[in-house]
């Protein structure tokens, strides 16, 4: 592989995943992965852009900054990329009433949003509300359109919590994909128009960007299909074996975000 | 028509073919005794997911149908092989009613997964158990991937959507072990030392029963009883060998032409 510098060679932006990459989410809001509260702070004091990319959809943008406030991280909402927003503007484009199967945490980011008399579902990280009951009545409103949509925010496997790995919303989207015979749309990562956006948000081109992330598939290779570099980071849901994928190869792999900010300071072009 | 074959077994569905719930196709007892009475091996096949042998014995028994226990082979009896093969404990994600089938299969510090049709346990943290079994190179036996089932207040999701979860999650594959799996009539036909080539199976269900059987090398006689709909026998390929009007004339057919 080449040198560090040459592959942090221009870059301006950072787009950050949270989930695995600043804290593991868990009981009592979780903990903070070491380093990571000192490692964003100094990338702000930097010159380089940031912005948070993330896929949280158990939570709403005020909730999930809010409780990564109190764990000491600089960031507000209005520098988060997530799923729920971008859902929302789609849902209004093309008249779409969802049912909502979804965590009652992000509900609120659906406040304006006409939910009666469905003709759609909505489809997000529910945690613990992914029900048999649930998942059926979603279910049955699929199998009674006559045009059945069904809207995944993000298809991730699997993510990390404090107590362990959690199955993530794209094992149910599998579900009701084989139950109905249809074929989910997703917003979030790794769809290329999740990451314009978070581009678009803070003026940087893909080429001037990297990516930093824990889901090899997610992150980093839809951030590479983008145009973007991406660091491939060993915490959160990181396992070994994601180091050998048949498919993606990161730009790099970084024990934690504070080794990508290290070499990322050292070698972006002053 | 097939040349004459030295059959040896043959391999009976049960709804649909023998009994429709509660009553037994007319002429059934009696179409029995007289299979029985050409020396062949006669096993009884299900893809029951919540039905214990011994509930299905009581339900033959009171329809006056003569049958032994160890003649009964359900999709639950191929899980329990596989999982004795394996030699592996497995976490038991299945009706209650079905697990009289798994006495003495041990389940404490659990290093596999069965699944059938148990709604009850589809719920998250169960399902992230199993979960964490499977990333952790557990295998994942399913009893059979049915994407949906009828019940009273509509349809309502099968095990299928939850196999397919937890493939997905662990970027692995289930062992199906339930008609029309293959393994499925190989393990039935196990214990009677035939070949599926000296074997025929009758059924109601022409993908499952039919097509699954003859997919092996056995000869598939469809029954136009239960679950047959009209032209059916035209939904696969290649088409049953015989289809008929009920067990009894399934059976006139195999005493009057295979043995």
């Amino acid at each position: 592989m080449a040198a560090w510098a040459e592959r942090l060679a221009g870059v301006r932006g950072v787009l950050l995943d949270i989930s695995g990459v600043l804290y593991d989410s868990g009981a009592g809001g979780g903990a903070a992965i070491a380093g990571s509260v000192e490692a964003v702070a100094r990338l702000k004091r930097s010159p380089l852009k940031v912005r948070f990319c993330t896929n949280e959809s158990q939570k709403s943008r005020r909730e999930l900054v809010g409780l990564l406030q109190r764990l000491g991280f600089n960031i507000s909402e209005g520098e988060v990329t997530a799923p729920a927003p971008a859902t929302c503007q789609i849902l209004k484009e093309r008249g779409l009433r969802p049912h909502l199967l979804v965590h009652d945490g992000v509900r609120s980011e659906f406040d304006d949003i006409d939910v009666s008399n469905p003709n759609c579902v909505v489809i997000a990280d529910a945690g613990e509300s992914f029900s048999y009951k649930n998942m059926n009545r979603a279910f049955q409103v699929l199998m009674e359109l006559e045009n059945p949509v069904l809207i995944s925010l993000g298809k991730g496997r699997y993510y990390k919590e404090t107590s362990g790995l959690m199955l993530d919303v794209g094992a149910y989207m599998k579900a009701l994909e084989y139950a109905c015979g249809i074929e989910a749309e997703v917003v979030g990562k790794p769809s290329p128009e999740f990451f314009k956006s978070a581009l678009q948000a803070i003026g940087v081109e893909a080429h001037q960007a990297v990516m930093i992330g824990d889901d090899i598939v997610g992150d980093v290779g839809g951030a590479q299909k983008c145009g973007m570099r991406a660091l491939q980071v060993r915490t959160g849901k990181f396992r070994p074996s994601d180091e050998h994928h048949p498919e993606v190869k990161a730009d790099g792999y970084v024990d934690n975000l504070a080794e990508a900010v290290d070499l990322l300071l050292q070698h972006m072009d002053k | 028509m097939a040349a004459r074959r030295a059959l040896k077994a043959v391999l009976v569905d049960l709804n649909g073919t023998l009994h429709i719930e509660d009553a037994a196709v007319p002429g059934a007892q009696e179409a029995l005794k007289r299979l029985r009475a050409a020396s062949v091996m006669v096993r009884f096949v299900t893809n029951t997911t919540k039905e214990s042998k011994q509930d299905l014995l009581e339900r033959l028994k009171k329809l006056e149908f003569d049958i032994s226990e160890d003649e009964i082979f359900t999709s639950l009896t191929a899980a329990r092989n596989l999982v004795e093969q394996k030699q592996v404990r497995p976490m038991l994600l299945i009706d209650d009613r079905a697990l009289p089938d798994f006495t003495g299969v041990q389940t404490g510090d659990p290093n596999a997964v069965v699944i059938g049709l148990a709604p009850e346990h589809f719920h998250y943290q169960l399902l992230n158990q199993a979960f964490r079994l499977l990333l952790d190179g557990a295998p994942l036996i399913a009893i059979h991937k049915a994407r949906y089932y009828k019940r009273k207040d509509g349809l309502a999701l099968g095990p299928g959507p939850f196999v397919t979860a937890l493939e997905y999650a662990t970027d692995t594959k289930a062992i199906v072990v339930g008609k029309p799996e293959k393994t499925f009539f190989l393990e039935a036909l196990r214990d009677t030392g035939c070949a599926p080539e000296e074997a025929v199976m009758i059924g109601d269900d022409c993908r499952d029963d039919v097509g699954g059987a003859q997919n092996t090398g056995m000869l598939g006689i469809l029954v136009k009883t239960g679950k047959y709909r009209a032209a059916d026998e035209e939904k696969i390929n290649p088409p049953p060998y015989l289809t008929c009007e009920s067990f009894p004339h399934a059976v006139d057919h195999i005493l009057q032409n295979l043995l």
